[in-house]
């Protein structure tokens, strides 16, 4: 995965300001950027990350389908803010596709620019119960039929 | 993502229609990281009582599919083209080994070099997912999947078209 410093960067910041807030972030493994104002990693195994979902009030995350998902089996609200390629972010500007389709989901919160990720993440904390619809752990069993067809056939 | 240890067992109860044959068919699973894999574990039940080894690019993921085989990838993209000289060998000995009768991704650009590569080394049937994120438009994985495809399918109704991709449903 490519770095995403800018968000990094922000969240960081916002961090420095609100020092009572306890944030938590996975970084990944080539950004750049170092936070100064909160404890990270660069990886964390997906136990791990779940168990530090389960203990949080709020994600912060690129517009990724897979941050969006694990908001939904751990009922929680999501800032999204997507990784853009012409700054080198990601390799096509899919999650901007991401944001429109997830835009407008309850408990799901959308900061396009950096001076747009404060006051997402203040409005998410505003209200910590509205959070994103929960979903169950697998897809739809029609779906899943079909393609268990198809393994097999 | 943590997935519940016991897939839902009617899955899994649908095919014993006294086939034998079914049991034997060995499986191959490859996603790369973030959403790919999630997409994949959101598939999980599909392979309840089958011959299944796993393939994506963090060691860690194998944790989640436990009692499966587990291999890791190199993850390669347009940006990155010199892993592919690490990502290629990588697959051929995981294909060679696991000789695949079905090869079943969620993308993205790696898990399109292994669909190709069961299909030239092994003959394998093909599965193609393109992301759920990809909600406008294919992947240029998924879009060049169709080469290598046998069944290709797009998890977003409006993407269908006659010529294909196909849309059979979504992990959502």
């Amino acid at each position: 995965m490519l770095p995403f410093d800018r968000l990094v960067r922000v969240v960081d910041g916002w961090a420095g300001v609100h020092r009572e807030e306890e944030v938590i972030a996975q970084i990944g493994d080539r950004g750049v950027y170092e936070p100064k104002h909160m404890q990270w990693m660069r990886f964390l195994p997906p136990d791990e990350f779940a168990a530090m979902v389960d203990r949080s009030r709020l994600l912060i995350a690129h517009a990724g389908t897979g941050s969006f998902l694990l908001a939904a089996e751990r009922a929680r609200p999501i800032v999204l803010f997507p990784r853009l390629a012409s700054l080198g972010e990601h390799t096509s500007d899919h999650q901007l596709q991401t944001a429109r389709w997830l835009q407008h989901k309850r408990g799901v919160h959308i900061a396009m620019t950096e001076e747009e990720l404060p006051s997402a993440i203040a409005a998410a904390l505003a209200h910590p119960e509205v959070v994103v619809e929960s979903i169950p752990p697998y897809a739809p069993r029609p779906f899943l039929s079909r393609l268990r067809d198809a393994l097999l056939n | 993502m943590s997935i519940p240890d016991a897939p839902p067992q009617a899955i899994a109860d649908q095919d014993r229609s006294g086939k034998g044959a079914t049991r034997a068919k060995r499986i191959l699973a490859v996603a790369s990281g973030g959403g790919h894999w999630a997409d994949l574990c959101r598939l999980y039940p599909i392979f309840a009582g089958l011959d299944v080894a796993f393939v994506s690019v963090h060691t860690s993921y194998a944790s989640q599919v436990s009692g499966h085989r587990f291999y890791v990838m190199r993850d390669v993209s347009r940006h990155d083209r010199w892993a592919i000289v690490v990502l290629i060998p990588q697959l051929v000995r995981v294909v060679l080994k696991e000789r695949p009768d079905v090869v079943i991704t969620t993308g993205s650009a790696p898990a399109l070099f292994a669909l190709a590569l069961a299909k030239l080394l092994v003959k394998a049937k093909t599965i193609w997912i393109d992301q759920i994120a990809n909600v406008e438009e294919l992947s240029m994985s998924g879009s060049l999947a169709r080469y290598v495809a046998d069944v290709w399918l797009t998890q977003w109704p409006a993407l269908k078209t006659r010529r294909g991709p196909d849309y059979w449903g979504a992990v959502l």
